[in-house]
């Protein structure tokens, strides 16, 4: 099912017996060393206690699996939307396209609002990166970026800078100027450094950190100013494919969801994978936070979307229909967490009641799959972004 | 010492019809020689036994954590929704003079 990538041999002095041989990357404490293979082998056996063979290792991490899922079931009792029954039923929702955002060459692969709930800012495959007036619809800036797939755009708290990135594996910043003499190219600032493309980015609390996930399987967290890498993120078996942080002003925990159909869930300050949820049976395209943050909506190619509650540690309800073959690109939560917007592969938008678990409005409009979504930050109207070029603005 | 070595990952080969937008990976086959094999395959098995040893520790960390009931849960999340539905847009609706997006009445000229 899946092929081995191999690496691209590196000749070189090994960082630890300085001999000239192949190298391989190893991260110590964050710090990528480049030792030959003989060393890693050294390096990996020399803390391995006695009678720890693999098989003991295997048996063991099964065991304690299965007193997981032991431990998780004890405390289901109930169904989110039994509970939820007695809560009032919501009426027809009428939302339509109030604004069409047209100006990008190829497909839009990621927005993201400010916090003024008025500018855009959305990337595409063709490398452009265009900052929008979604009220009048104007484009206020533009950027080409050297690469094509620009796969990942956030705008920072103050307004004052966008994060872009995509093939060219790195997340660069922009500071914005209304300056109309001055090229945007010109100041850009090469933050994160991957190995593999860059898949989200987003802005922490302030405009001096960033986080990261990349196709090479991890997250990161980088200071702007220098480009420093304060703390990594590894744990993912497959590309980190989203991310979104906890909406708490203090709040430190980040969640993640990739290729290996697991989300993880990350203390920012260790680095440590707090929980970890596998239940999807593809891909996870995007996970958000609910806005308690107690809580948090997973989008996958298995044409469902899931909510897990981080406290009870397991899923709670799952959204999905038969009549629904398409997987779900991106989902958000309105501002009261009541609704759960969805975008699908089907080129339709699903809107589902988060607490009953059934679909309470279906929207069309857009002519190619829905491959972003956001919800403004005061929650009159959300955005979506499509492979047909265009964003719409719904309210 | 946390050491993760970088292994072998996944290819994802992308176009237009693929499953998702990613990107092609390229792809370098390194061993070539003879002899390299059999040290690709030890460095598999201690790679393994690095990657099995951080499972179980992640597991370990995971299954102690604390944990409260569904049927808790399940109403404080109901209890978000209801405090703060009055105050959602989308849930309750605008009138059309204070939602930006939503036309305005045109002005009729008497």
């Amino acid at each position: 099912m899946c092929d081995q990538t191999f690496l691209a041999v590196v000749f070189g002095p090994c960082d630890k017996c300085f001999k000239e041989k192949p190298l391989r990357a190893v991260y110590i404490k964050s710090e990528q060393l480049s030792y030959c293979s003989l060393c890693v082998e050294m390096m990996a056996t020399e803390g391995l206690r006695e009678n720890e063979t693999l098989a003991s290792l295997k048996n063991e991490a099964e065991s304690l699996k299965g007193k997981l899922e032991e431990e998780r079931a004890k405390l289901h009792d109930v169904e989110l939307h039994q509970v939820a029954e007695r809560v009032e039923a919501l009426g027809q929702f009428v939302m339509k396209t109030r604004r069409t955002l047209k100006g990008h060459g190829n497909k839009v692969l990621c927005m993201d609002w400010c916090k003024d709930k008025r500018r855009i800012v959305s990337s595409s495959q063709d490398g452009k990166v265009i900052v929008w007036d979604s009220f009048t619809t104007n484009k206020e800036h533009a950027v080409t970026m050297p690469c094509t797939w620009v796969m990942a755009c956030a705008y920072a708290p103050s307004g004052c800078a966008i994060a872009c990135g995509g093939l060219d594996n790195k997340c660069s910043v922009y500071p914005l100027t209304f300056d109309k003499n001055e090229n945007m190219a010109a100041k850009k600032k090469s933050v994160a450094m991957h190995t593999n493309y860059l898949s989200a980015c987003s802005f922490t609390n302030s405009d001096m950190q960033i986080l990261t996930a990349s196709g090479d399987g991890t997250c990161a967290l980088w200071d702007v100013e220098s480009g420093q890498l304060l703390q990594s993120f590894h744990g993912h078996g497959a590309d980190v494919l989203c991310l979104d942080l906890a909406p708490s002003e203090t709040g430190n925990t980040f969640v993640s969801g990739g290729c290996d159909k697991k989300a993880m869930v990350w203390d920012m300050r260790s680095g440590q994978c707090i929980q970890s949820f596998e239940t999807h049976d593809s891909d996870i395209n995007s996970v958000r936070y609910y806005p308690s943050g107690d809580a948090f909506a997973s989008g996958s190619d298995d044409a469902t979307c899931r909510l897990y509650d981080l406290r009870a540690d397991r899923e709670v309800a799952i959204y999905s229909k038969e009549s629904i073959i398409f997987g779900a690109s991106s989902v958000d939560f309105s501002l009261s967490g009541r609704l759960l917007f969805a975008g699908y592969n089907d080129y339709t938008i699903n809107v589902w009641d988060v607490l009953k678990g059934s679909r309470v409005s279906i929207l069309f409009g857009h002519e190619n799959r829905v491959s972003t979504l956001r919800v403004s930050p005061d929650g009159t109207a959300f955005c979506s972004g499509s492979w047909d070029h265009t964003l719409r603005i719904w309210a | 010492m946390t050491i993760s070595a970088v292994t072998p990952g996944v290819i994802r080969t992308a176009s237009d019809h693929a499953v998702c937008s990613l990107a092609c990976r390229v792809v370098t086959k390194v061993f070539s020689r003879a002899g390299a094999w059999s040290r690709w395959q030890t460095m598999s098995t201690t790679n393994n036994i690095a990657q099995a040893r951080k499972l179980v520790e992640q597991l370990r960390i995971e299954a102690g954590i604390e944990r409260i009931k569904v049927s808790k849960a399940s109403s404080e999340l109901m209890n978000y929704c209801e405090q703060h539905a009055r105050n959602d847009p989308l849930l309750v609706g605008v009138p059309a003079s204070e939602n930006p997006f939503k036309d305005k009445k045109p002005c009729i000229i008497l």
